[in-house]
C-alpha cells in the first residue's frame, strides 16, 4: 500500500524545505509532512456500492522570528519559496509573542503499536472479502436487517518533522476502521442503527460492532408506550452515546489557553474538586496502539502521559508550546509549557491543543450493566444522541434527541421509547452519582483524540423529554 | 511523491487547466478499451486563506494551495475509483481502478441491478462566475481591517471575556474530463467571517456565535455591516448570561430564517437525497408525489441563487446546475439526484452531484435550500395568538436520522412567548421531531423569505450550504 521509500521521500522534501528556510536566513523554522495511502469500499443498500484508492498529502511550515509566527502549506515541494515567502510575510504582519521559540530537540520514547505491518499488506481484495463478511453476518443475525450504509478502509500514512531547533523525526502508522449502518424495515417500522470500531491494529473480520449494530436495531422495535412528561432522571449512558458529548465538551475544557482565558466552565478551578470525587481524566499521548498516540505531539515534543483531574479534583490542563509562552506573555498566568499536547488535522494545520488518547476512570472501579440499572431503579439506556455537535463546549449545556433510548423500571429494561429529548449540563452531571461501566470501548471524537470510556450511569443532572 | 502539477498558463484569468488534456484523453480511452462503460477525470484546484484573531491580535494567517484529482471509472456497472494530490500519476492508475471496479461488479448479486448513468448533455466550454473582487488580492491588511472592525464592535463590555474572529476565502478551479467527452471548466470563489463570543458573569460562562458570507469575493464581506453584526453578537451574549433554561415539552415553536433554515435542511433535505433514498435509508422513500407536508409549505433547493454560500455554476458531474422544487404546495415533487441515481429512479438529473474538494467523488448533496414565503407580515403576527411557547434564533446546527425520519437541530437564543409577546430570554433551546410530521404542523410563515447565514453539511464530506426561509411556526414541537 505505502511505497517502500515513501519515509525517505517525505523525510527529503523536508529537508529540501529546510535548506531553502536556511538560505532564506530565517532563524527558526519547522516542516512537517504527511503521506497518506489507503483502500475503502462504501457499503450501500445492502451491497459493495464503491471500491477507490489513493494517495494524498502535502507539507506544512512554520517560521518564527522575535516571537512572530507564520504559516503556508503545499503540496509540491518544489514549490516551497513561494510558500516560505507567504509564511515570512505573515509573520512579520504577526505580534510579537515574547518567550516564544520553538520546542528544542528532545529524546522521545517509541510507543509500541501505531503500524500493523500486516496493514501494510492489504490490498482491495481482502478489503472486499472482510466485506462480504460482514454483509453474510449482519444476514445471518437477523434476516431483516440490512446494511443500508457505511463502509471500511485501511491506511497508512507516512509522516515526518524536521526544524532548525533539532528535531528529526519520521515514521509510519497504519489504521483499519470499519462502520455499518444497520436498518431493519419490516411491519410498517424502520429502526437502525450506527456502529463502527477502528484501531491501529488489523480489526477481527467480523468486529464485535456488526453484532450491537444489529442489536440495537432490533432492541429499538415496537415502542412502548410512556408518560411524555419530561422529567429529571437517572440515565445510564452507553460508552457509543455518551463519547460524543462528552468529547464536544470535557477535552476542550481543559486546554490551558481556555481555563486561563474564562473560556472554560472550569476556569479558576484549578486545585478544586470538579468532578464526583472517584473519577480520574487521564490524556495518554503514549498509549500503546492508542488511536491517537505518538513518541512526540503535532511540533515534535515527546509525548507523555497527563493525569488531568484526579479524584474529582482539576489537578492538569493542556498545553502547546505558543499558547503557553502567548498565555504567560499576556499576563494571564505566571508560568506555563507545553504538556506535549500539540495537535495538528494535517499538513494544512499549524498545531493547536488537543487530547490524544483520553480515559475517565472510577477508583470505585466498574460495574456490570445489570449493577448499575439495579442502582438506576428508574430512568432510561441512551446508546446514541443526534446533535452532540451543538452542545456547547463553553458552557457544558446541551440538549440532544435520541431515537436508541429504552426504559427502564425497577432495574429492568421495560422496552424503547420511539424519541426523546435529552439535556443538561454535563460539567454538572457528572460532578456527583456517576458510577461506571466495568467494559471500556474506544470511540472517536467530535474535538481531536480517541475516547476511552465505559458505559457511564449519571443519577443527576440530567432531563429526559419523551416524544 | 506528492507533487502537483502546473496549469498551462495565466489562471488569473480563468483560462489556466491544470490538466495535461491529451494525457488525460489517453488515460479515459484507455479505460474504455480494458472495457469500462464510462470514466472521468475531476480535477480541483483551491487557493485559500484563512485568518484569525483574538482578542484583537493576530492568532495566525494562513495561505494555501491544494490541488487534488479522482478518477472514476464504471466498468461491469461498478464503480472504482482513485484520488490523489498527484496529478501526474493518475494515467497509471487506469489499469487498477478498472480492476477495482470489476472486483466490486463480480460480487454483485443477481438481484441487484448494476450502476448505470442518466443521459446528460455533453459540453465542451468554461464557466467562471467572476467575482467583482477577487479574494486573491485581497491583502492581510485588508482582512485584518474588516476582522477588527466585527471584533471591535464585539467585545464593548466588560462582561466579554473573549472574541475569536476567523476569515475564511477561497478560489475553486475545477476541471472535468469524460469519456462521454464532457470537457468542462469552471471556477467561482466563497468568501466567510465569522465571530464567536464569550461572555461571563460571575459562575456563568456562554458563547454565541455569528457568520456572514457566501459565493464571491472580497464584495461578499463588504455587503455586511461587520460592525452592526459584531454589536448584535455582543448583545446576545450578554442576554445569554441572564437567560434562563428553556422549559421542556410539546409546545408551539416560532423559528427565525436561520433556524427555519437548519430545519428544513435536516428534516426534509437529506431525506430527500436520492442516493439515501436509493439505499433504503430515507423515510421518504416512495413517497414522491404525495403530501406530506401542510399545503402553506413549498421547499427549493437552489445552487444558482449567486451569493449564496452552497451557490456553484456547475455539478461535480458536470452538469449546469438548477432549482430543485423537494416539496410544491405540501406535496413531494423532487428528490435531489445525481446521474447515478436519476437512472436508478429513471428521472430526470437535476445536477445535485457535489464533492468536498478534488479528492472525494461526488455525492447527493444540497446547495441552497428554502422555505418559500407564505402570507404572515411579520414575527409579531405569527405569534399574536401563541398563549405559551417558543421564539427560537440563531443556529448551533442540527443532526438527522434519515431513515427513520427524525432529525434535532439547536438555537443558539431564544425567547419565551407568553399571550401573544415575547418575554423571558431562554438559553439551550434544541427542537427534535419526525419529518414526516412536523411538515404537517408548519402552520405559518412570513412573507420574506432569503437565504440565512452560511452553513457547512457534513455527510462524510463537508461542504458549504446556504439555508433559509421566511420566518416559521410550527404548531407543536418537542423543545428541550
Amino acid at each position: 500500500m505505502l511505497p517502500n521509500d515513501a519515509v525517505e521521500r517525505i523525510g527529503e522534501g523536508c529537508k529540501r524545505i529546510g535548506d531553502l528556510c536556511k538560505q532564506e536566513g530565517i532563524s527558526q523554522w519547522e516542516v512537517v509532512a504527511f503521506q497518506s495511502y489507503g483502500h475503502q469500499l462504501d457499503i450501500e443498500a445492502g451491497k459493495i456500492s464503491l471500491a477507490a484508492g489513493g494517495g494524498e498529502g502535502g507539507y506544512g511550515i512554520r517560521v518564527v522570528e522575535e516571537g512572530r509566527f507564520g504559516y503556508a502549506y503545499l503540496v509540491d515541494a518544489s514549490s516551497a519559496t513561494p510558500a516560505i515567502k507567504q509564511a515570512l510575510d505573515v509573520a512579520r504582519a504577526s505580534p510579537s509573542i515574547e518567550g516564544f521559540v520553538l520546542p528544542s530537540a528532545q529524546e522521545a520514547a517509541p510507543v509500541e503499536g501505531l503500524c500493523d505491518r500486516r496493514i501494510l499488506d492489504i490490498g482491495p481484495e481482502d478489503l472486499l472479502e472482510q466485506a462480504d463478511a460482514v454483509l453474510s453476518e449482519v444476514a445471518s443475525l437477523d434476516k431483516r436487517a440490512v446494511v443500508t450504509g457505511g463502509g471500511l478502509g485501511v491506511g497508512a500514512t507516512a509522516s515526518a518533522i524536521l526544524s532548525s531547533e533539532g528535531i528529526e523525526s519520521s515514521g509510519i502508522t497504519t489504521s483499519h476502521g470499519l462502520g455499518v449502518q444497520v436498518s431493519i424495515d419490516a411491519d410498517d417500522e424502520l429502526t437502525s442503527s450506527y456502529e463502527g470500531d477502528s484501531g491501529r491494529q488489523l480489526l477481527a473480520d467480523v468486529p464485535p460492532c456488526i453484532a450491537n449494530a444489529v442489536h440495537w436495531a432490533q432492541v429499538t422495535r415496537g415502542p412502548i408506550e410512556i408518560d411524555s412528561q419530561p422529567q429529571d432522571t437517572p440515565v445510564l449512558m452507553t460508552s457509543e452515546g455518551f463519547s460524543p458529548l462528552f468529547s464536544m465538551v470535557v477535552p476542550t475544557a481543559l486546554r490551558g489557553d481556555r481555563l486561563v482565558r474564562n473560556e472554560s466552565f472550569w476556569s479558576g478551578k484549578e486545585g478544586t474538586q470538579v468532578l464526583a470525587s472517584d473519577l480520574s481524566l487521564i490524556d495518554d499521548g503514549r498509549m500503546d496502539g492508542g488511536k491517537s498516540a505518538s513518541s512526540r505531539d503535532g511540533e515534535g515534543v515527546p509525548s507523555r502521559r497527563q493525569t488531568l483531574v484526579e479524584n474529582g479534583r482539576l489537578v492538569g490542563s493542556m498545553w502547546g508550546t505558543r499558547d503557553a509562552a502567548q498565555q504567560v506573555a499576556e499576563g494571564r498566568i505566571e508560568h506555563a509549557e507545553t504538556t506535549g499536547n500539540a495537535v495538528r488535522g494535517g499538513h494544512q494545520s499549524p498545531p493547536g491543543i488537543g487530547c490524544s488518547d483520553f480515559t475517565m476512570t472510577s477508583k470505585n472501579g466498574g460495574h456490570s450493566q445489570d449493577a448499575l440499572l439495579q442502582e438506576m431503579g428508574d430512568g432510561y439506556i441512551v446508546h446514541s444522541v443526534m446533535g452532540a455537535h451543538t452542545a456547547n463546549p463553553t458552557s457544558g449545556d446541551f440538549s440532544v434527541t435520541t431515537s436508541t433510548i429504552l426504559r427502564v423500571e425497577g432495574g429492568q429494561i421495560l422496552g424503547p421509547v420511539k424519541q426523546a429529548g435529552l439535556s443538561g449540563n454535563l460539567a454538572k452531571a457528572l460532578s456527583e452519582g456517576v458510577r461506571l461501566g466495568d467494559d471500556v470501548r474506544v470511540q472517536g471524537s467530535y474535538s481531536s483524540g480517541s475516547m476511552h470510556l465505559p458505559d457511564v450511569l449519571m443519577l443527576q443532572g440530567l432531563r429526559v423529554n419523551p416524544a | 511523491m506528492v507533487m502537483s502539477a502546473s496549469p498551462n498558463d495565466d489562471r488569473t484569468s480563468g483560462t489556466g487547466r491544470y490538466l495535461q488534456q491529451s494525457k488525460i484523453q489517453a488515460a479515459l480511452d484507455h479505460a474504455q478499451d480494458l472495457g469500462a462503460s464510462y470514466a472521468e477525470v475531476r480535477l480541483m484546484a483551491i487557493t485559500d486563506s484563512s485568518v484569525a484573531i483574538r482578542d484583537g491580535k493576530l492568532e495566525r494567517a494562513i495561505p494555501g494551495q491544494d490541488i487534488g484529482v479522482t478518477m472514476r471509472i464504471l466498468a461491469d456497472g461498478a464503480w472504482g475509483v482513485h484520488s490523489t494530490t498527484d496529478v501526474l500519476s493518475l494515467p497509471g492508475q487506469v489499469e487498477s481502478t478498472v480492476k477495482l471496479a470489476k472486483a466490486v461488479a463480480a460480487r454483485r448479486a443477481s438481484k441487484d441491478r448494476p450502476v448505470a448513468l442518466a443521459e446528460v448533455p455533453i459540453l465542451e466550454n468554461e464557466v467562471h462566475w467572476i467575482p467583482k473582487k477577487d479574494v486573491r488580492n485581497t491583502d492581510l491588511d485588508t482582512k485584518l481591517h474588516h476582522l477588527m472592525t466585527l471584533h471591535d464592535s464585539a467585545a464593548e463590555d466588560e462582561r466579554i471575556v473573549s472574541v475569536t474572529c476567523g476569515w475564511h476565502d477561497e478560489h475553486l478551479h475545477t476541471e472535468l474530463m469524460t469519456s462521454e467527452g464532457m470537457n468542462r471548466t469552471w471556477s467561482f470563489q466563497r468568501s466567510l467571517i465569522n465571530a464567536t463570543v464569550t461572555g461571563r458573569d460571575g459562575g456563568d460562562v456562554v458563547s454565541y456565535r455569528t457568520r456572514h458570507g457566501g459565493e464571491g469575493g472580497l464584495e461578499v464581506i463588504e455587503a455586511c455591516d461587520l460592525g452592526e453584526l459584531g454589536r448584535t453578537a455582543q448583545i446576545a451574549t450578554l442576554r445569554l448570561l441572564k437567560a434562563e433554561r428553556a422549559p421542556s415539552g410539546k409546545l408551539p415553536l416560532v423559528a427565525d430564517r436561520d433556524l427555519t433554515g437548519v430545519y428544513i435542511h435536516e428534516a426534509l433535505g437529506h431525506p430527500c437525497e436520492a442516493d439515501l433514498v436509493a439505499a433504503g435509508d430515507s423515510c421518504l422513500d416512495g413517497k414522491l408525489g404525495q403530501t406530506i407536508g401542510n399545503s402553506i409549505v413549498t421547499v427549493v433547493d437552489d445552487p444558482t441563487i449567486r451569493g449564496g454560500y452552497g451557490a456553484h455554476p456547475i455539478d461535480d458531474e458536470g452538469l449546469d446546475t438548477r432549482e430543485k422544487c423537494l416539496i410544491k404546495n405540501g406535496v413531494l415533487t423532487e428528490y435531489l439526484n445525481h446521474r447515478e441515481t436519476a437512472h436508478h429512479f429513471g428521472i430526470a438529473p437535476n445536477a445535485g452531484a457535489r464533492a468536498q474538494d478534488g479528492l472525494h467523488h461526488p455525492l447527493v448533496r444540497m446547495s441552497n435550500t428554502m422555505i418559500q414565503g407564505g402570507t404572515h407580515n411579520d414575527l409579531d403576527e405569527l405569534i399574536e395568538d401563541i398563549s405559551y411557547g417558543v421564539y427560537a434564533c440563531g443556529s448551533r446546527g442540527g443532526q438527522v436520522d434519515t431513515g427513520r425520519g427524525s432529525f434535532q437541530f439547536a438555537a443558539q437564543e431564544a425567547w419565551l412567548i407568553e399571550n401573544g409577546e415575547l418575554t423571558k430570554p431562554l438559553k439551550d433551546v434544541s427542537v427534535s421531531g419526525l419529518t414526516l410530521q412536523i411538515l404537517k404542523d408548519v402552520d405559518g410563515l412570513t412573507q420574506d423569505a432569503r437565504l440565512a447565514a452560511p452553513g457547512f453539511c457534513g455527510k462524510g464530506q463537508t461542504v458549504p450550504v446556504g439555508d433559509g426561509g421566511p420566518i416559521m411556526r410550527i404548531s407543536n414541537a418537542l423543545v428541550g
